[in-house]
């Protein structure tokens, strides 16, 4: 195949141009910098992107459906305070714990989706509000003091290694697979993609919009209360604005990855590279010592020129 | 007439786009006082003319001349200039502006630099009393119905005091009456020296309008000559070089079964208190004027805006239904009249579009059914003569492909009830016919059909019974042999026609 039938595939396909990036990273980075290519060190990465990816997950079924959620961050917090809080002493596993919190996660989603489906409120503005509403709610129930986990199912989340494989990676793989199979193989996946399109179309032809919307927010929820799982598990500690950086990261996953911002187009399988890549560029940054502040612009400066260059060549 | 100088002449321009020659050597000149016709099917390349002669697009072979002159680089500016109006066929207006703003966008008269509003709207009153607007003029263009934004945007062209006007299929969403001021108006325009080029897919328009004819054909002119002495039918035999006698399907009355719809005293959106039934095997055709309520009825029964009556039955289910997923569940299907905007979506391919309302039937172990899903899209492209792969975007279709994969997605639901919305508005007149057959044999397996059209002669040819709206309420119900031209437009512009049952 010639290098420029390989370039014009790689520039079609956002997730795979994606996917190529990073391993353009690894590789010359692995190959030039000390520590970065270790086993342990990419390992560490990955686990890393599990959290984004996660979070992104929701996002990206979000964004399809031609909606944003701005609440991710907030509901991370929230299940990261509230699971230390809620989980029983007489439940030794602790998954009765998990479990709740989880449905917590999924009811605040769903009450994003009620608040656009029933008051007509967009979803900027919903999700703004909620975001807003938990952190007050937090700050009213936990203070300003950090909780500590005790729950058995949590530390192990945050700390077992099942063959090796960090139990993050292993729940993104889980979550990745159901939300590939959501999007390319059920029938929901298909009327969400429509509905983000072209959301008029898509009611004619007997979507139920109301539905649609409620579950694919109340998905969000969830899984961004599996990520606050996560977190809390890695961190021990849940405190207020722990979830803060994963509202940003994660709708730049979904960027990176070539989903369109404004619905209809894209997959979870750019996502998942595109969570890789923004770790791995945080990474970077940390190894060659620069300042924190070049991570931002690189953030900044990759998503606009992924957008630029795949986005061009997709109009055609 | 031709002592005089053409405003605007092609001579041999050509224009392709990715290697598919769309012109071939075009040669068309606009004089002054001429309503000169342009016709060719869908794609004939009609609308690159267009933009070739108002420099939207540059040609890549041949001149442009503007009063006798070559101009090498037309830009819309320069043609703007040079006195090219152009009212297209997809409205450019801005929905938040009012009516004034939007005609004398982009050539708003100024005072100090800033918008001399008072100026802006007695000028804008002028053209629109031009154009027979009456709505207030500081009406935002969003609350318009579809053909009032039409007469605004002709307006607009109007506005600059054009040399040359040209209309791109202006009628298409034009009540008859409309129609009526339209050609009244482009008369005087000529008139006073205005050349203008026409565009339309309805012949009887162009016969009582036009002076000359120039024919495209797969990017070639085919004809150029005097309309005088030619029929509507030599027009269409110089279009598609068949004989258009068979445009419509022989008319067969409907072996009537079933009743599908009863309704009585139903009221939904701008349709007040109207009686209605339709059996099986069925057409039933929707007329009057634009807006009168009859796509409000459809989207009533449809289950897609609040509706009441006294006393539903449709298909089986004693009363109406309440949403869309209902009705399409009891066996009725929507066809949208703006295909682009409701009735597909543009950026997906033809098989998700074909597939959308069908999602869920087929599955295999939970999931979607791969193998069946492509053979049943395989199915519905032969069957609709849908030809090309089914993973494009529907967007790289012609209008009436499109329109075909509008109609097409419904089948695999074997819906009983057709509820169509102009469905060969803006189609070609081959892809018409296909349409037309297709209607008829639906009817004939059985199935109702409430045909919505804006084209008079559909109603007449196709349809067992035509019911005409005005105001919301029903005038009259036409039996086939009663449903002429006139009896249909009279009763629409409520005019009281003998023989005419309500």
């Amino acid at each position: 195949m010639k290098a420029a039938s390989i370039t014009r595939i790689l520039f079609r396909n956002p997730p795979l141009l994606t996917l190529a990036l990073v391993a353009l990273v690894w590789i010359v980075a692995g190959a030039t910098l000390r520590g970065f290519g270790a086993v342990g060190h990419l390992r560490y990465i990955l686990e890393l992107s599990a959290i984004i990816g996660i979070v992104a997950a929701g996002q990206t079924l979000v964004i399809l459906v031609g909606g944003i959620d701005l609440s991710v961050g907030a509901v991370i917090t929230v299940t990261a305070i509230l699971l230390p809080l809620i989980s029983p002493d007489w439940d030794s596993t602790g998954i009765v714990g998990v479990v709740v919190t989880l449905a917590v996660a999924a009811v605040i989603g769903l009450g994003n989706g009620m608040g656009q489906v029933y008051l007509s409120v967009p979803a900027i503005i919903m999700t703004l509000a909620m975001a807003t509403f938990l952190q007050g709610l937090l700050v009213l129930i936990a203070g300003g003091s950090a909780v500590s986990v005790t729950n058995e199912a949590v530390i192990w989340l945050g700390s077992a290694r099942p063959f090796g494989v960090p139990a993050s990676i292993v729940v993104w793989i889980l979550v990745a697979v159901a939300v590939l199979i959501i999007i390319h193989r059920l029938p929901f996946g298909a009327r969400l993609l429509a509905l983000g399109a072209n959301p008029l179309t898509a009611r004619l032809s007997g979507v139920n919009v109301n539905r649609t919307t409620l579950a694919v927010y109340a998905l969000a929820g969830l899984f961004s209360g599996v990520a606050g799982l996560l977190v809390l598990g890695m961190n021990r500690q849940g405190y207020v604005g722990i979830g803060d950086p994963y509202l940003m990261t994660s709708i730049a996953a979904v960027v990176l990855g070539g989903t369109s911002i404004l619905g209809g187009r894209g997959s979870y399988a750019g996502t998942i590279p595109g969570a890789i890549l923004l770790v791995t560029t945080t990474a970077l940054i940390t190894v060659v010592n620069a300042s924190p502040g070049w991570r931002s612009i690189m953030f900044g400066s990759l998503i606009l020129a992924l957008l630029l260059i795949s986005g061009r060549e997709a109009q055609r | 007439m031709d002592v005089t100088m053409p405003l605007v002449e092609a001579r041999g321009v050509s224009k392709g786009f990715f290697g598919n020659p769309v012109l071939k050597a075009v040669d068309i000149a606009l004089y002054p006082g001429r309503v000169h016709a342009l016709l060719g099917e869908n794609g004939a390349g009609k609308s690159t003319l267009i933009n070739l002669l108002s420099g939207a697009l540059r040609p890549d072979g041949g001149t442009i001349l503007m009063d006798g002159r070559p101009v090498t680089k037309l830009t819309p500016q320069g043609a703007r200039a040079a006195g090219v109006a152009v009212v297209q066929q997809e409205l450019s207006l801005a929905a938040e502006l009012s009516i004034a703003e939007n005609i004398g966008l982009g050539a708003t008269p100024r005072r100090f630099g800033l918008i001399d509003y008072r100026a802006l709207r007695d000028r804008a009153a002028a053209v629109s009393a031009l154009v027979g607007l009456t709505e207030p003029l500081d009406m935002p263009v969003g609350d318009l119905p579809l053909g009032r934004r039409q007469m605004v945007e002709i307006a607009k062209a109007l506005f600059r005091r054009p040399r040359v006007l040209i209309l791109d299929e202006p009628t298409s969403s034009l009540s008859a009456h409309e129609a009526g001021v339209l050609s009244g108006l482009v008369r005087t325009l000529a008139a006073g020296g205005v050349a203008v080029l026409y565009i339309s897919h309805r012949l009887n328009e162009v016969q009582a309008l036009c002076d000359h004819v120039t024919v495209l054909k797969d990017g070639m002119v085919t004809a150029d000559r005097s309309l005088a002495d030619v029929s509507a039918e030599g027009l269409v035999r110089l279009m598609v070089g068949r004989d258009p006698g068979d445009a419509f399907p022989a008319f067969a009355p409907a072996t009537a079964g079933e009743e599908l719809i009863r309704v009585d005293g139903f009221s939904a959106g701008a349709v007040r208190d109207v009686t209605f039934s339709a059996r099986a095997g069925e057409i039933i055709g929707i007329g009057g004027l634009i807006g009168q309520g009859q796509e409000d009825f459809l989207l009533g029964l449809y289950g897609a805006i609040p509706a009441t009556a006294s006393k539903a039955e449709i298909c089986g289910v004693g009363h109406l239904l309440a949403s869309v997923a209902a009705a399409t569940a009891a066996g009725l299907a929507y066809v949208p009249a703006d295909r682009k905007k409701e009735g597909l979506v543009l950026t997906h391919a033809i098989s998700a579009n074909l597939l959308l309302p069908s999602l869920g039937r087929l599955m295999r172990r939970g999931l979607r059914d791969r193998t069946g899903e492509a053979s049943l899209v395989a199915d519905l492209a032969r069957q609709f003569s849908i030809r090309g792969d089914t993973d494009r975007f529907v967007q790289a279709l012609s209008g009436g492909n499109q329109q075909k994969v509008a109609l097409a997605k419904w089948l695999p639901l074997a819906p009983r009830v057709l509820l169509l919305n102009d469905p060969t508005r803006g189609v070609d007149v081959g892809t018409k016919r296909e349409i037309y057959l297709m209607l008829r044999a639906f009817a004939d397996a059985g199935k109702l059909i409430v045909l919505l059209s804006s084209d008079t002669p559909e109603l007449v040819h196709l349809c067992d019974r035509v019911v005409v709206f005005r105001q919301g309420r029903v005038v009259a119900t036409l039996a086939h042999d009663k449903a002429s031209e006139e009896a249909i437009v009279g009763a629409a512009m409520g005019l009281g026609i003998e023989g005419v049952a309500a």
